[in-house]
This record gives structure tokens, sequence and C-alpha cells, in this order.
């Protein structure tokens, strides 16, 4: 690697460990919860398609979360902001 | 007097269980305490060459369970640490030669004579780490500072809450503070709050330590080894000591050095 692509990577890249602080973070999330890595996605596709017809709901302000349940299970969050009038 | 049984987990292979299993039992006899290290890993003996012990073999636990002989007769006299002892696992048998209920009667059967067993686990998860992590009071979860041992960390320690265990205590090892200091490398900071463990020791990446290995002797008995110290460290926190973990610096690296690497020099 010549000078100018390492002066370009200390630019643009975020350090390394910052990028495996931030997939660990998401992958043991999942793998705790016991779902494959694009579960939440799917389910918010799917969630987002069946609020479609409700003109009162904001689809865009619609946030989906894996947290910690009350038990010994993850649970899934979302939550479905209604449109201000 | 701290929890006595302990096992030595990771998922993961190679991330250093036996290495540290054979360097903290070792430290431990070395300061006066009776240790008995059993090879869990049947079929992939691996304890005994760290402790430089492979010569003197008879019999393994695998023999005992047979009731070739008793327990007392296989356990294999350390010839540099007294009060060192190590049962060795099977070299030519498989994970289902040793079931749970079986180390559970040998770990008892030792419990009164000893004030540590240290149980090394096989990596994995099957059969063979359930059978490690049974009898242990306590667990500690080894992971080296990468994706693949962090996952399979937190994966082991999932399975331990599962198995009604105590939260397993966490030894980062083969951390290279330069690495972390460029950004390369997760520093053991972040392994903990990723895994939301207890930390219990930091072990630095040392060269030296293949040669240990080699000669086998434990890197804790040599006083110039800085992954032999930060074992040591690690056996006085087992002992309920407070000992401050070691600053961990990248060696050399003044200012004039990271220009020169900048362009790409060493």
């Amino acid at each position: 690697m010549g000078f100018m692509d390492r002066l370009r990577d200390a630019f643009r890249k975020p350090p390394a460990k910052e990028v495996a602080r931030q997939r660990l973070q998401l992958i043991l999330k999942y793998d705790r919860a016991g779902l494959p890595p694009n579960a939440i996605n799917a389910v918010k596709d799917a969630i987002l398609n069946a609020l479609k017809d409700f003109p009162f709901i904001d689809a865009s302000g619609v946030t989906i979360n894996i947290s910690e349940g009350d038990t010994d299970r993850e649970k899934i969050e979302i939550e479905v902001p209604v449109k201000n009038n | 007097m701290a929890d006595k049984v302990i096992c030595v987990t990771s998922g993961k292979g190679g991330v250093g269980k036996s290495t540290v299993t054979g360097n903290l039992a070792t430290a431990l006899a070395a300061k006066g305490y009776k240790v008995v290290a059993i090879d869990a890993d049947i079929g992939l003996r691996n304890l005994d060459l760290i402790l430089g012990l492979e010569n003197r073999i008879v019999y393994d636990i695998v023999h005992v369970i047979e009731g070739v002989c008793p327990v007392e007769k296989a356990l294999v006299k350390d010839k540099r640490t007294k009060n060192l002892y190590l049962l060795p696992a099977a070299q030519t048998k498989d994970k289902s030669a040793v079931k749970p209920e079986d180390l559970v009667a040998i770990v008892e059967s030792l419990r009164n004579n000893f004030d540590f067993i240290f149980i090394d686990s096989p990596a994995g998860i099957e059969e063979g780490f359930k059978t490690a992590v049974t009898p242990a009071d306590t667990v500690i979860v080894i992971a080296n500072p990468e994706m693949a041992s962090i996952r399979d960390a937190d994966r082991v320690t999932g399975l331990c809450s599962a198995m009604g265990k105590p939260e397993p205590k966490l030894i980062v090892n083969r951390l290279d503070p330069k690495k972390v200091e460029k950004g390369d490398m997760l520093d053991a900071e972040d392994v903990v709050q990723i895994l939301g463990l207890e930390l219990l020791g930091i072990v630095p990446e040392d060269k030296e330590m293949v040669s240990y290995i080699n000669r086998g002797e434990p890197a804790v008995l040599s006083e110039t080894s800085i992954a032999g110290k930060a074992l040591r460290n690690i056996a006085e926190r087992l002992l309920g000591k407070e000992v401050p973990f070691l600053e961990l610096k990248a060696e050399g690296e003044g200012i004039l050095n990271k220009i020169k690497k900048l362009f790409g020099g060493t």
C-alpha cells in the first residue's frame, strides 16, 4: 500500500476495531435472541406492508428493535407512530 | 476461600485454554496450594504438553472411569512444582467416553484433597463442553480480541447460564497493545463491554509463549515473561486479591516511527 492509499484510508475508513465493535454488537443481539441476522428487517418490511393501508399511521417513523425482555427471553419492540394532524 | 472447581472454556478452539489452565494451575501450586488440573479434552490431549508431563503418563481419566485404576493412581505429579497434579485426558478414546456424571464423580472424589481443581474444557459446545462445565463451581471464558472468538465466548456464556452456572468470568488472551493503539484490534474494554462479563485478566500477546510451550515450561514460572506475569496476577485474583491490571503499552512507538509507518516503512 502506497503513501496516498494510507493517507486516504486514514481519513476515510473508520478504524477496524470500531467496525468490529459495531458488527459484534449487532451479531450478538441476534445470536442471543436466536434470530437469523436479517430477521428484523424482514419483520419490519412485512409490518410496513401491512400498515400502508392506514392513512393515520406514519410509516416513515416505524422503528423495530430487539431488546432484553423481563424474563430470560428477548423481545422485539415495534413502535408505530400515529401521524400528527 | 474462593471457588474451588474452575472450568476453563472458550467455545472457539485455539484461543489458549490449555495454556491458561496449565499456567494458572502452576501459579497457584507454586504459591503452596494443592492443585489438580484435569484435561477434559478427550481424544485431543494437550495439557500434558503445556506442563511438560507427556512422558510421565501411565493411566488416564478413561482408565479411572472404566475402573482400571483408582483416580489417585492416574494423577501425574508435576516435575517442577510441588502440590501440582495432572489428570490426563485419554488420547485414543472419543468425547463420549466421559459423561457429565463420570466427571462429577471424579471431581467429588478429589474435592477434599485439593485447594483448586481446574478442568480444561474441549473447544465446541457439544457433549464434551457440557461434561467439562457440569462439575464446575465457577467458569472462566477465554476470548481473544477478535470477532469469531468473541461471538463464541458469548454463545458459551449463554449455555453456561442455561446450565444454571454463575456468570462466567472473562480472560482476554493475546491482546496486542500495538494493534490496539493503531485501532486495528479491539481493546480489552471493548471485549468486556460487548460480552458484559466480569474481567478476570488480560494476557498480552507474547512471542516467547511458543518457546515456553515447546519446552514444556509454564510461563508463570519465568520472571521475565510478560504473559507469565499477567497470568500470575490472574492467579492472585482467583485467591480473592485485588491486583491492578497490567499497563499494556506498545513499545518503541515514538512519533518518528509513526511518521515512518505512514510513509510505508516499518
